[in-house]
């Protein structure tokens, strides 16, 4: 989130889409609720009429997988409209940039396009730069090729009816979700923008951010109270996790994995290391040399040093893409050995599962740790297999629950918030950290009798005391950083084994240490300022509570926070100002207050967003590799014809199985999946939970009744539901919640299945990503599980 | 002690059941096999049990003419002049000062008049247990007595269940109504039903979308034991050899619980 949980209170506008909040995020409905009983609207967009739409003031339907196409559309209202905080548009924004002629857009494809390799050639989306390598900018937004005229021609071609034509929105709900969230444009009115995996998961799901993210900031609501754009994390600590590195392509703190060829530290900092030539533009990520060398310390401490490039050859190489759906391709392949599932349950989680339980089959060895026996780790005596066909050697480890062991828990809202262990594990029942560390003590004794490589495992740190259950904060610590010598930085004097007190003072010349930089501060000399419990609010009462836990990076509760003020440090809207430049402050020299802010430089002196090298928001980019504007596209399959061009879904998208897409001839139905409030993620805890198995006990089907109708089911039928990829049964809940949706005058039904059940524990059933496919996100491989094609039918009784 | 309430906010309710688990959790009420649903929407149980004294009802409604789906929560009113107290011929149910009408299990014989004299339908019997009590919602009395609130109350993620000195939550439920006339419906449920309750509702649809019954007359409904035997359909009186086993049983059980009487469920 670039906001938090509280801080939702303070929203004028809350939009919920690609998230059922009140099901999945219950608590973030604490805020929102009393947001709304303040005089702010609550909109719920979602194809589904949910909890959470039941809860919200006006609910908009769209046809799954059509969120950009949605939200293309609300973009254009507030361009044509001009409902748009023009001043935030200009100064903070890329939106008087100058575009190469080289960009272009035909047809549903951006210029330089290879059709061969399915990629494009981002190079020809550039800025056109000055002499002095500045981008050149208009400021009168004029310019045909500034960004702003781009996006205008862009957009136009997405006008209300356009956009209701495919997404199935009723004109009438759409228009008033269009006004309703764009009146925030004044800014003196703020709106949050609430998302999660309904919008991710989709072969477009990194643009769906971007649209979301694009829509912001035309509003000026990025860096407000009570704005900006927020992913609400699928799971309790996700947000924890992938902080410290949970994904292949990330190393802890978001730096980059480093990958083959990039044969010495040099060569990856090349490539890392952001450049700019404009005064203006802090260009944060200038310091990167400093957060790897930190980390590589932190990882081999005095084993690293300058002149083997702090043991940079210790770090892998990634060889390709080595996410989720890679994986198990490659398990399937048979090309792995083992896997560690850690609180995971593919069998039962992953896209196209049936496929990913033969997966395991081939493992030589498979090791699970969970609370419970989860159906990975009894893949191989599912029902319809033969156990003794299966060689995998599986082990099954009890770990400690949350509530059984200390340390911390990162919200989305990115506050660190330390836990306190309430009880003893049961039995044998070990924590995460302790089976690692166990594991990673053996490794070392058995590298001590040689072995291949084995300096990075005998020379890693591993400096958690004495006991076998490691010092989780001593673990903390590590991560917060420390002096390895003394040393002076920024005119201050730091001696060895202090703990660094923020990550300003991180060096890249091997006197610091730091597990992740971001957390740089959370742990410090003056204690664990995690397990702050201090209630007392900022001066400006907007619910930061700066004293309670501590929130990355550098305890800024609302990111980007810069943005908040006009260029001269005024508040854009001073009733809810998040920092203002007080000239009075540091005798008469001046200062920020409020949160912390987004660097401590004067207003003038530096552009707001810190992060980009630009040192602003950008409406058009190049990071993304499915082009600079977020297009749509129809997802892998769809009833439909892209009706915004001859290009039916993204041009790069990885297509790992070209013969299990299904066709809407035979599958002519819309599915899609999610969770209820009941159930978690996988079912292993929550269908062990007899109390919650009494409220949703069985895997069910959510079906309009006009379908029902159409295909003579009931609620409570037991149903077929077929796809490309394989076949689950159901029971039927016949709904008026969901409705068949109209696209381009045809009309197309889509139905939804949670996915929460397995064949193992109490409650069991067929599992809903028996039907999904093995395909993801261009950028970030996310699977598509939120709309694929399936039919369904009426089925007789099971067993 | 002032006399307590809750308040029932279905505009604030999203249907999460936490309130539900957090009952069974508290009063350690065991989980009842079901299947599916079994009732409208999410509903499970299908009614309130001697193992559910709280549930979540799931109502697909029409509000001024749009779809509309609200949640409606069941449990004991907790009424001023409670009907199950006056029918009950030893006394087991008596209503507290502090607001909850709490069972003493001791005292109760099994006779099941108070079932048939609640106005709301709510005590249920344990027909399944050699030992059968009475169950209903306590308003968790043993968390009021060391300063806590209901279980269902402190767990609810968005306040849907407020609790707090009754005439306050009067006033907080006429303020909500009145800072939002066109979102509430414009009465309390509970404000004068029965005669008063200590469980007050309201609502952004009529009282019986959310499943609650609106014929209980508007002041108190005080059966005594005889008019509640009278109401007994003849069937049940064929139960009378059963009550009087039930009885020695509980004499005994009396015997021994004597020391450490307990005023829950
Ligand atoms: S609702 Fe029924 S059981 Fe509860 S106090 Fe009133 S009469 Fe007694
Ligand atoms: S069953 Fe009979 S004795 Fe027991 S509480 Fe009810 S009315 Fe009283
Ligand atoms: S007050 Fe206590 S007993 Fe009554 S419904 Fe709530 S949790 Fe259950
Ligand atoms: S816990 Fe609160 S919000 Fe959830 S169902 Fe119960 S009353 Fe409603």
């Amino acid at each position: 989130m670039t906001n938090h949980f509280i801080d939702m209170t303070n929203a004028d506008v809350v939009m919920i889409c690609g998230s059922n909040a009140a099901e999945n995020h219950p608590i973030a409905m604490r805020w929102i609720r009393k947001t709304r009983e303040r005089g702010a609207v609550v909109i719920c967009v979602d194809p589904r009429y949910t909890r959470t739409a039941a809860f919200a003031d006006v609910y908009c339907k769209l046809r799954s997988g059509t969120d950009i196409a949605f939200v293309n559309g609300m973009i254009n209202y507030a361009l044509q409209n001009d409902r748009i905080h023009r001043e935030y548009v200009r100064q903070y924004t890329n939106a008087s940039f100058l575009i190469s002629p080289n960009y272009d857009f035909q047809n549903g494809l951006f210029s330089g396009y290879d059709a061969a390799k399915r990629s494009y050639d981002r190079s020809l989306w550039q800025y056109e730069l000055d002499g002095d390598g500045i981008p050149k900018r208009d400021m009168t937004l004029e310019h045909p090729r500034c960004v702003f005229q781009l996006m205008k021609k862009f957009y136009e071609r997405y006008d209300l009816e356009t956009s209701c034509r495919i997404t199935g929105a009723p004109m009438e709900d759409y228009r008033r979700t269009c006004e309703i969230f764009t009146s925030t444009w004044a800014p003196d009115r703020v709106g949050t923008w609430l998302y999660a995996m309904g919008t991710t998961q989709h072969t477009h799901g990194t643009q769906n951010i971007r649209s979301y993210s694009t829509l912001q900031l035309l509003l000026g609501n990025v860096g407000m109270a009570g704005g900006g754009v927020n992913a609400l994390r699928g799971e309790s600590n996700v947000q924890g996790s992938t902080d410290m590195g949970l994904l292949f392509n990330v190393l802890p703190g978001y730096l980059k994995a480093p990958a083959k060829g990039m044969e010495s530290l040099q060569q990856y900092l090349d490539d890392a290391t952001p450049k700019s030539k404009d005064p203006l533009s802090a260009n944060w990520w200038q310091n990167y040399p400093k957060y790897i060398v930190s980390l590589l310390k932190a990882y081999w401490g005095e084993h690293a040093t300058p002149a083997n490039d702090f043991a940079y050859s210790h770090l892998p190489k990634t060889s390709g893409n080595h996410s989720f759906i890679s994986l198990f391709e490659a398990m399937h392949a048979g090309k792995m050995r083992g896997l560690f599932c850690f609180g995971q349950n593919p069998a039962v989680g992953g896209p196209n599962s049936g496929k990913e339980r033969e997966a395991l089959g081939k493992l030589e060895w498979l090791v699970c740790v969970d609370l419970f026996e989860t159906d990975t780790s009894v893949f191989w005596k599912r029902p319809g297999t033969d156990p003794s066909g299966i060689a995998t050697e599986v082990f099954l480890l009890p770990a400690a629950a949350s509530m059984e062991k200390e340390g911390s828990v990162v919200s989305s809202g990115r506050w660190v918030q330390w836990r306190y262990k309430a009880v003893d594990p049961p039995e044998e029942a070990r924590t995460d950290s302790r089976i690692v560390s166990d594991l990673v003590r053996r490794m070392k004794e058995a590298y001590k009798a040689g072995g291949t490589f084995p300096d990075p495992i005998l020379h890693l740190t591993w400096d958690y005391g004495d006991e076998p259950e490691p010092d989780i904060h001593r673990v903390a610590k590590e991560m917060n950083g420390r002096f390895l010598r003394d040393a002076v930085v920024n005119e201050k004097e730091f001696k060895a084994g202090q703990q660094v007190p923020g990550f300003a003072v991180l060096t890249s010349d091997g006197s610091t240490s730091c597990g992740s930089w971001i957390y740089a501060g959370s742990y410090t000399d003056a204690g664990n300022m995690s397990a702050r419990r201090n209630k007392e609010d900022a001066p400006n009462g907007l619910g930061l509570y700066p004293k309670w836990a501590w929130c990355w990076p550098v305890n800024r509760r609302i990111l980007y926070n810069r943005a908040s003020c006009d260029p001269s440090g005024r508040p854009w809207d001073p009733k809810r100002w998040v920092i203002r430049w007080n000239p009075q402050l540091a005798e008469g020299k001046g200062g920020w207050e409020g949160d912390v802010p987004d660097g401590p430089w004067p207003p003038e002196a530096k552009l707001p967003f810190i992060m980009r090298p630009e040192g602003l928001a950008c409406l058009f980019a190049n990071s993304l590799v499915d082009g600079p504007f977020p297009e749509h596209y129809e997802p892998l399959e769809s009833p439909v014809r892209n009706l915004m061009s001859g290009q039916r879904c993204s041009p790069v998208i990885k297509i790992w199985e070209p013969d299990k897409i299904g066709d809407s001839s035979r599958y002519p139905i819309v599915a899609t999946t999610y969770r209820v409030s009941e159930h978690w993620q996988a079912g292993a805890m929550t269908r062990n939970t007899p109390w919650l198995v009494e409220l949703v006990p069985d895997v069910f089907v959510e079906l309009s009744t006009d379908l029902a109708k159409r295909k003579g089911i009931r609620n409570g039928d037991w149903v077929l539901v077929e796809t490309a990829r394989g076949s689950m049964r159901a029971r039927a809940l016949v709904t008026q919640r969901f409705e068949p949706f109209l696209i381009d005058g045809q009309l197309v039904d889509q139905i939804g299945i949670p996915w929460h059940w397995g064949f193992a524990g109490l409650a069991t059933g067929d599992s809903a990503n028996l039907l999904t496919p093995h395909v993801g996100d261009a950028n970030t491989m996310i699977p598509e599980y939120k709309a694929f094609l399936c039919s369904l039918r009426k089925s007789g009784e099971v067993a | 002690m002032a006399m307590k309430a809750m308040l029932i906010d279905a505009m604030r309710c999203i249907g999460c059941r936490g309130c539900q688990v957090a009952c069974k959790t508290w009063n350690g009420r065991k989980a009842e096999k079901t299947e599916f649903f079994s009732g409208p929407g999410y509903q499970n149980p299908g009614d309130l049990s001697a193992e559910t004294l709280t549930l979540i009802t799931y109502n697909e409604v029409q509000v001024n003419g749009r779809f509309d789906w609200v949640f409606g929560k069941k449990q004991c009113m907790h009424c001023n002049t409670p009907a199950c107290a006056a029918a009950c011929p030893v006394g087991a149910l008596k209503k507290l000062e502090s607001g909850p009408v709490i069972y003493q299990k001791h005292r109760c014989i099994g006779c099941r008049y108070c079932m048939l004299a609640c106005p709301f339908e709510i005590p249920r019997f344990e027909y399944d247990s050699a030992n059968p009590y009475i169950t209903k919602c306590t308003m968790c009395a043993d968390r009021l007595e060391t300063g806590g609130v209901p279980a269902c109350s402190k767990v609810c993620p968005t306040g849907a269940i407020a609790f707090g000195d009754r005439d306050e939550m009067i006033r907080e439920a006429q303020h909500r109504i009145n800072q939002n006339p066109s979102g509430y419906y414009h009465e309390i449920y509970g404000l004068e039903e029965a005669g008063g309750t200590c469980v007050l509702h309201i609502s952004n649809v009529p009282f019986d979308k959310l499943g609650h019954r609106t014929d209980v007359p508007k002041h108190a409904v005080n059966k005594d034991t005889e008019q509640a035997m009278e109401a007994i359909p003849i069937v049940m009186l064929g139960l009378a050899a059963l009550l009087g086993g039930i009885y020695m049983l509980r004499t005994r059980t009396v015997h021994h619980e004597s020391d450490a009487p307990r005023a829950d469920g």
